[in-house]
């Protein structure tokens, strides 16, 4: 036996050694401070629905490193950084739930909210496929699926964007099924002699003849000539990635940069809100009274209302504008809460069911971020609490990002 | 019984063995001759599978070699198979270990019937004792047959009459062994048969005996006759 | 079984030498390193509080906390372990060369074992993977020993205290030789495994074909990089993102298995029917 002394140590000390070692790295993992949320007043079964995405970072050690997580009422849940987790990736909420919902449906699908469509009968998808160039991409397609939740079949064509010669780029920024329509809405990109020029674009897809029934520019914005310094841009506003609304918002927005030759700032000149209808093709500007665009944020649209928002001393200002009767609703007033340097933290709001949640998009070891429900009609709070650490633990330092409210 | 049949080796383009047929049987002495680079080192790495053949079949007591059919036969090349820093003791263990054929006894007689010393390096060892060693390794084991590539060429004279005399002994008694050389001289008198190589292929396969009791010749006059023309 | 355990610790007895070797060149340079390491930022910060009459506390905020972080990135840690890295690499080629070239031919005595030809190549890509993970298991070990030689060097106002996970995590190339939990060690050793198989399939198509062999052991090779990478190719450009991700990794894995397996056979093959001396 005396000859196998050697390779007997050898492994011996690899597995005493190895072992050691992962024991320890198993037994010792990476320990996070958990959060939860804490009522202050209301009633709490108005956050069930709640789940905010963020990510949390230690910042009293020397390495930077955030991980992402989620707060609901049940605390916080990590994104383990092990490799399988890695690997699987950190889909949103919405794509990670519905990968679970309909597996093979969302299989070799983008993971990103703004290009599917859910109701109760369909879950739709549409995005744009082209061919990379060394130049400039080309052959662009929209790829449409449609599954039908009812019978479970689904629909998967795809069709040539019309006049895509023109065209440098274009993304889909909203996807909606209207009965048998599907409406695209997208930002095309298309080179305008020596500036580029946008334009937000809709396309009605018939889902049964797999065709375009209807294309139309809704609103373009290029960079004026002889005014190089200004700059137009518009946005569709966010609502519910995966609802249906007749009526898409957009908001325009002039900047010119300013003079100063030190600074790039730019200043913002003009604001626009314009609507578009789907049902009857028309667009409108859209005028608010008494409210003056360049104070308000227009932060959120539901469908039916849009809402702006601004701080105003401690309080965060909330005014709905019924689109329908053109009319301002119900403002509502919620109290903001400071960081340490006294800035105060405006919160990101989202609206369902007449209900608006806000939530601050920050907090640390000495500001706790504030959630407040609101009763939209009444204006009345239903829930105010705060995200805090478990069993009030005390951290020296972190910072805690919230990026997405989500509703489920 | 070993069977060489139509046994045919390219070395790139070139052939070295075309349809060489010999057969070795159990208890004799099978001698292959022929001038170097004819290839008789070729046939006996053949017959071990140390090297592909490209046609023909080679036959060891009617079968193809398998992993086991190292237990019944062995062969000793012209260099040392065993680790410069192995003793001699060392490289008896490591054939213990790996061969059930292995025979202690018989491999401590060939010891001293060498006069090796167990605890030398094989580094150490000259031309003379290393082929000594190459032999006990090889003679040692319990098989049946065994095959010697040129056991006796750049060996002192005194080892040389040393290994002679192994063939007269009970070492290879019962064995079929095969041995090439390209100079008979040594042992002309021990060899049973003759199978001479030229140009790769068997020129003639004949019973030393009988050619010395039937006709008077012996083996070198009928390499004479052979090759001198 | 038996036969493979026994020419596998003959393999490891006699690397062994060259791996004592490595141990102790390791061992002495990391060593040597940290008290290097350790000596110069002393003395720096001797020379800046006793001659530029800097306090502590200035000196802290000017050049930061000595952390063990410096000394892993120095050349006396790194050095000793791409050193060990190459002499694994290199002693993946010289494991079958050596026993063919020189004035004895081992290779006869191995391959006239009574034993299946495969077990040569088993104990030897055995001796190989048990060669580099004695490297990484002795790193382990000599880390703590180092952060124990830093800790008393340094003192504490001047130090920033690491752990032995700490420091294998702050350098990603370190990480990977050391991975964070055991799956990945057995990933990654794993992928390890499966390109020395390769190579040894390499190795033996040369050993059996000679310059044409190197041909076919490139193109054996590279055969070996498309199919493990196929699956990812399939993604990318025939089906579309079909497969998720965790899908795509299982079928790494088991393109990875089919591979190594079609290297240990290929491997049978050559040594059983093409191998010559």
């Amino acid at each position: 036996m005396k000859k196998y002394w050697k390779s007997t140590a050898i492994i011996a000390v690899i597995v005493l050694s190895l072992g050691t070692f992962f024991v320890n790295a198993a037994t010792s993992a990476e320990q996070y401070p958990e959060f939860v949320i804490q009522k202050q007043s209301g009633d709490a079964s108005e956050i069930k629905p709640l789940v905010l995405d963020g990510s949390y970072a230690d910042t009293s050690s020397a390495s930077y490193v955030s991980t992402n997580l989620k707060i609901s009422t049940n605390g916080s849940k990590y994104n383990s950084r092990s490799l399988i987790d890695q690997i699987i990736g950190q889909p949103p909420t919405l794509i990670k739930d519905l990968q679970e919902q309909y597996r093979s449906f969302m299989r070799g699908k983008n993971a990103w909210a703004d290009v599917f469509f859910e109701d109760e009968s369909f879950l739709a998808y549409a995005d744009v496929d082209y061919k990379r160039g060394s130049l400039k991409a080309s052959d662009f397609t929209f790829s449409i699926s449609v599954l039908n939740k009812k019978d479970g079949n689904t629909n998967t064509f795809t069709v040539e964007v019309p006049d895509s010669g023109v065209l440098s780029h274009i993304f889909v920024e909203d996807v909606q099924v209207v009965g048998d329509e599907l409406h695209l809405i997208t930002q095309n990109m298309m080179p305008n002699y020596e500036e580029y020029h946008d334009e937000k674009h809709v396309y009605t897809i018939d889902l049964a003849d797999q065709h375009i029934t209807h294309h139309e520019s809704i609103i373009q914005f290029p960079k004026e000539e002889g005014e190089k310094d200004l700059y137009i841009n518009a946005e569709l506003i966010e609502t519910d990635p995966t609802k249906a609304n007749e009526r898409l918002v957009f908001l325009t927005t002039k900047e010119i940069e300013s003079d100063h030759p030190e600074s790039s700032d730019f200043e913002v000149m003009n604001k626009e809100i314009i609507t578009y209808n789907l049902a009857t093709k028309e667009s409108e500007v859209i005028d608010v009274p008494d409210l003056d665009l360049m104070e308000n944020q227009l932060s959120f649209y539901d469908g039916s209302n849009i809402y702006f928002t601004r701080a105003e001393g401690q309080e965060f200002i909330v005014t709905p504008f019924d689109l329908e009767n053109e009319k301002n609703g119900q403002l509502l007033r919620i109290p903001m809460s400071n960081d340490e340097n006294g800035n105060v933290l405006t919160p990101m709001i989202t609206v369902n069911d007449d209900k608006l949640y806000a939530v601050d998009s920050y907090m640390n070891a000495s500001t706790n971020a504030a959630i407040t429900v609101s009763d939209l009609k009444s204006g009345d709070p239903l829930f105010e609490g705060e995200i805090v650490l478990k069993d009030s633990l005390e951290l020296d330092s972190f910072d805690l990002y919230v990026h997405e409210i989500f509703l489920r | 019984m070993i069977e060489v049949k139509e046994v045919e080796k390219k070395f790139g383009r070139k052939k070295i063995l075309k349809g060489v047929s010999f057969t070795a049987n159990k208890g004799e002495i099978t001698c292959l001759i022929g001038i170097n680079g004819v290839g008789k080192t070729t046939i006996l790495n053949a017959i071990m599978a140390l090297t592909p053949i490209h046609k023909g079949q080679i036959l060891i007591d009617g079968e193809p070699l398998k992993e086991n059919t190292f237990e019944k036969i062995t062969f000793i090349p012209d260099a040392i198979t065993m680790l410069p820093q192995m003793t001699i003791a060392e490289s008896m263990e490591f054939m213990h270990d790996f061969y059930a054929s292995w025979n202690q006894e018989r491999a401590t007689e060939l010891l001293s019937f060498f006069k090796l010393k167990p605890n030398d390096r094989i580094a150490s060892l000259s031309k003379g004792n290393s082929a000594k060693v190459n032999l006990l390794l090889g003679l040692a084991l319990d098989v049946d047959y065994v095959l010697m590539d040129e056991p006796f060429s750049g060996i002192d004279m005194f080892s040389r009459e040393e290994i002679a005399n192994v063939f007269t002994s009970h070492l290879i008694e019962n064995r079929g062994v095969i041995i090439t050389t390209h100079e008979v001289g040594d042992i002309e008198h021990l060899i049973d048969k003759v199978v001479l190589l030229d140009d790769g292929m068997v020129t003639k396969e004949f019973n030393a005996e009988e050619a010395r009791e039937n006709e008077g010749k012996s083996v070198i006059d009928v390499m004479r006759e052979v090759y001198v023309r | 079984m038996k036969n493979y355990i026994k020419l596998a610790n003959f393999e490891i007895n006699r690397v062994s030498k060259l791996f004592t070797v490595l141990l102790g060149i390791t061992l002495i340079v990391q060593i040597v390193g940290v008290i290097v390491e350790a000596r110069k930022y002393l003395n720096m910060a001797n020379e800046k509080m006793y001659e530029e009459m800097m306090s502590i506390a200035e000196f802290l905020e000017m050049f930061n906390q000595m952390s063990f972080i410096q000394v892993v990135r120095s050349v006396w840690f790194l050095g000793p372990i791409a050193l060990c890295i190459a002499g694994v690499a290199f002693y993946i080629f010289l494991i079958w060369y050596r026993d063919w070239f020189g004035r004895n031919t081992f290779v006869y005595r191995l391959l006239m074992l009574p034993t299946s030809r495969l077990t040569i190549f088993f104990a030897k890509i055995t001796t190989i993977m048990v060669m580099t993970l004695g490297f990484v298991a002795f790193q382990l070990i000599l880390l703590p020993i180092e952060l124990l030689i830093f800790k008393g060097m340094v003192p504490s106002d001047f130090r920033n205290d690491m752990g032995v996970r700490e420091v294998v995590s702050s350098m990603p190339e370190i990480s990977i030789i050391i991975p964070g939990s055991l799956l990945e060690l057995i990933l990654y050793y794993g992928a390890g495994l499966l390109a020395v198989s390769i190579l040894f399939t390499g190795i033996l198509f040369e050993r059996s074909f000679k310059w044409k062999g190197i041909f076919a052991a490139v193109l054996y090779g590279a055969v070996a990089v498309v199919l493990f990478i196929s699956p990812l190719l399939l993604q990318e450009f025939v089906v579309d993102h079909f497969f998720y991700p965790l899908e795509l990794f299982l079928l790494e894995i088991v393109m990875g298995l089919i591979i190594f397996a079609g290297s240990i056979w290929t491997s049978g093959f050559l040594l059983k029917k093409k191998i010559t001396v």
